[in-house]
């Protein structure tokens, strides 16, 4: 299935004729006069997709929409389209996390090239994303006592320490050292910290303690 | 001597002297006893006239020498006067009798001079002088020469004589007459007639040399008259005496010229003052206050014991004025010191003060209109400078407006053009495909035409804005509609600026009279003002645009912002140039504003509205015609 392109712009005529390049060059596309009417479909977007924003829009601007898309749809790739260059808007935009900036008007191959790249990149962003989320799947998977075996794991503790801390055997601390590798997915016990550092479980699991 | 000699002489007065005779005898009066000499009492001076007092000739001569001598000794003489009537009284008794009375009556005051007017008063007094008394000093004047010989005048006795010579007088006329080829001399057929005519013909010998000349003689009045109604127009005629004419008819001479000239067909000229009035152009004549005044010129002399001697009374070119207009001659031709009678003074001769004062009225007048035209045009020429320099300070705005405005307007005009380049590639691309979609690639082809027409519009707008006026281009025009014009101008900006616009438009038409780049200029600069003032975050940011008809049917336009409003206090300044609250602004645009709208014969007010922000509303008149 084709990539859909969301183009919202209150100018009725330009986000017909982008839509219809775009439609041509083989292009999915979805278009919306405001950010409030795209931000109401937000929930059906297909996960291959692209918006394209007008910076300058009544109501809704195009930064405004971009902070909540963030919240409501954080995968999405997002290239600003202006009337104008407008840096400071264009450093914002970018900042926020927008994918391209593009001037109105702009040659076809400019915007095809942004949309492919932003496209790209999503599917990149995607997949770190759908990683990330399995680990922290595990990670929430892991018991109580797996966490505080881990967290003294990764300080670098001996099992035989650890077993002394947690007043039990270092058989069993063997045992939770086992299955937490197990359930993290992880080769070994140096892949299983690398994960816990990574989504911060020792920060969390500190508060705890 | 009898009456017909008395006749004559009477004749003879009016004629050569002009009616003026002036007869001057000194006689010496002896002194009666015991009278003082002339040392110590005032002169006497006799005058004696030889007709009554109502011969103006006589009097008028008399009269000239009583106010010389008068005006000479300071008022102290003693002036006695006699009217002889010798014209009328000829008889010899009654001129005895008369002699005897006057001896009779001045024997107690005998004259020192005895002035004799008159060719009869000097027979009377040369004849009776010894009755008359001795010693009196005697002057004759008012006849010439000849007659004095004739009347043989005693060595003592001095004559003030009137000479005619007839050459001065037709001088005159050639000179007033210059184009002159014939000369006619007219003389009647009496014995003295016939004298002059001898007399002047020889005086005019050498004269007649360059004319045609004719002497029209012995002739009845019928037979003058006849001639000289035949007379060529290139001619001069000098009228001597007519006493009588061929058939025995007497004539006073002036009569008998008057007869002639009513119809004669040149120009008149004779050598006696009294042929004036009486159709004579004029001569050389001698005047009877001319007369007078040599007469009394000698009288003192006399009573100073100067030795006098016989003089000639002046003559002058005396002319009628009528005449020399009726025979259209030159007053330009006449020498200097002659006498114009009749003359009809020229409007400025008469009225000189009068139009001294008009004119100088008018003049002043017309200074001070010309210096109030000058005035004007000076005040005019500043209106049109000042309108000139508003109409530039005016520009000067739009473009500052352009200016802050160009961002917005260039992405405004960014989307049509955006969408064209858009519509277009798209369209090749469908052309690339196997079976291109021809319906889509025509609704592409409207789109990217309306998407021009767009861009042109924005494009128009923007010149509008820009556009310099050289002069105030009065139109009328929909004050909504124009709002409207203005709010897409303004929309642009105001998206950029996250500021959300509305309007309301009045229900009925509001046509103004103005020049509609500079309303526009009203209205952006109010609005972008407002904007100006919407700057806080977080804030909602509304401008309102909304016209109406106002109770007294005027066009109103309001414009409100959500800002911070107008703070108390600064009503007043808001619209002075060049006071601002904001860093970039030049403090102009209200100010140029409220000039606009005034310049339109409108209002414009400021206030704070309900919900805080300011509210700013344009109040111009309608249109003749008013609302539809």
């Amino acid at each position: 299935m084709n990539p859909i392109i969301h183009i919202v712009d209150d100018d009725y005529s330009f986000r017909t004729a982008v839509g219809r390049l775009l439609s041509a060059s083989g292009y999915g596309i979805a278009l919306y006069g405001s950010g409030e009417e795209f931000l109401a479909g937000i929930r059906e977007i297909a996960s291959e997709s692209c918006a394209l924003l007008d910076l300058d829009m009544p109501g809704l601007n195009g930064l405004a929409l971009q902070e909540q898309l963030m919240q409501q749809a954080p995968l999405l790739p997002v290239v600003f389209l202006s009337g104008h260059a407008d840096v400071k808007a264009g450093v914002q935009a970018m900042k926020a996390g927008a994918d391209d900036f593009l001037e109105k008007p702009f040659e076809s191959c400019v915007l095809l090239e942004a949309i492919g790249r932003s496209l790209q990149r999503a599917v990149a962003r995607r997949e770190e994303f759908e990683r990330n989320h399995a680990a922290r799947t595990r990670l929430a998977s892991l018991t109580r006592r797996e966490v505080e075996v881990l967290q003294l794991l990764v300080r670098g503790i001996l099992n035989k320490q650890i077993a002394h801390i947690l007043g039990t055997s270092e058989r069993t601390i063997k045992a939770y050292r086992h299955n937490l590798i197990g359930k993290m997915g992880a080769r070994n016990i140096a892949e299983a910290v690398s994960i816990a550092e990574r989504y911060g479980i020792i920060a969390a699991s500190e508060e705890h303690s | 001597m009898g009456v017909l000699r008395n006749s004559v002489c009477l004749r003879q007065w009016f004629t050569r002297v002009g009616g003026l005779c002036l007869l001057l005898f000194v006689t010496d009066v002896p002194a009666a006893a015991g009278e003082a000499s002339t040392e110590n009492r005032s002169p006497r001076v006799l005058v004696l006239y030889p007709y009554d007092e109502r011969i103006a000739a006589t009097t008028v001569a008399g009269e000239a020498i009583r106010a010389r001598l008068l005006d000479a000794t300071g008022g102290k003489i003693d002036l006695f006067s006699e009217f002889l009537d010798l014209a009328r009284f000829p008889e010899g008794d009654y001129i005895e009798r008369m002699a005897q009375f006057l001896a009779t009556k001045y024997s107690g005051r005998s004259p020192d001079v005895v002035i004799a007017l008159g060719e009869q008063s000097a027979k009377f007094v040369v004849t009776h002088r010894a009755t008359l008394g001795g010693d009196a000093k005697i002057i004759v004047a008012g006849f010439n020469k000849s007659t004095a010989l004739k009347l043989n005048l005693p060595p003592d006795v001095i004559g003030a004589f009137t000479e005619f010579n007839i050459i001065k007088t037709a001088a005159l006329a050639r000179r007033l007459h210059p184009s002159a080829r014939h000369l006619f001399v007219l003389g009647g057929s009496s014995e003295f007639d016939h004298w002059w005519l001898e007399t002047a013909k020889a005086d005019l010998a050498e004269f007649s040399k360059n004319y045609d000349t004719t002497y029209l003689e012995d002739l009845t009045i019928e037979e003058f008259v006849a001639k000289a109604a035949a007379f060529p127009p290139d001619s001069i005629a000098l009228a001597l005496t007519i006493f009588k004419d061929r058939s025995g008819r007497n004539f006073i001479p002036r009569d008998a010229i008057k007869q002639i000239s009513g119809t004669a067909s040149a120009p008149i000229f004779g050598p006696y003052s009294t042929y004036i009035d009486y159709g004579s152009v004029g001569g050389n004549v001698v005047t009877f206050e001319a007369l007078g005044e040599t007469v009394a010129d000698l009288t003192l002399d006399a009573l100073d014991g100067k030795p006098i001697t016989h003089v000639q009374a002046p003559h002058f070119d005396v002319v009628d004025a009528r005449q020399l207009k009726r025979w259209g001659l030159s007053e330009q031709n006449l020498p200097s010191g002659t006498f114009q009678m009749y003359r009809q003074p020229t409007f400025l001769e008469q009225y000189w003060l009068t139009a001294l004062v008009v004119s100088t009225v008018i003049t002043l007048q017309s200074v001070f209109i010309i210096i109030l035209l000058f005035e004007r045009r000076r005040r005019r020429t500043a209106e049109v400078e000042s309108r000139h320099r508003l109409l530039e300070v005016i520009h000067l705005n739009q473009s500052a407006t352009a200016g802050a405005l160009s961002a917005s307007i260039a992405h405004e005009l960014n989307q049509p053009l955006g969408a064209i380049r858009s519509n277009a590639e798209a369209a090749s691309i469908v052309l690339r495909s196997a079976c291109p979609d021809l319906k889509l690639i025509e609704q592409i082809l409207t789109d990217i035409q309306d998407d021009d027409q767009r861009a042109h519009d924005i494009i128009s707008r923007m010149r509008d804005l820009l556009k310099k006026r050289a002069e105030i281009e009065w139109q009328e025009f929909d004050l909504s509609e124009l709002t409207a014009t203005a709010i897409k101008i303004l929309k642009g900006e105001a998206v950029r600026r996250g500021i959300e616009v509305s309007s309301k438009r009045a229900g009925e038409a509001l046509p103004v009279r103005a020049d509609k780049i500079h309303v526009q200029q009203v209205i952006l600069n109010i609005a972008i003002n407002a904007m100006d003032a919407m700057t806080k975050a977080g804030k909602e940011r509304k401008l309102t645009l909304e016209t109406r008809l106002t109770k007294d049917a005027k066009a109103e336009l309001s414009i409100s912002d959500s800002g911070e409003g107008i703070p108390d206090g600064k009503f007043g300044t808001i619209f002075e140039p060049f006071y601002t609250t904001k860093a970039a602004g030049t403090g102009l645009g209200l100010s140029i504003a409220r000039t606009i709208v005034e310049t339109y014969g409108g209002r414009i007010l400021a206030s704070n509205g309900g919900d805080g922000g300011a509210v700013f509303r344009v109040i111009l008149p309608l249109a003749r015609g008013g609302t539809r």
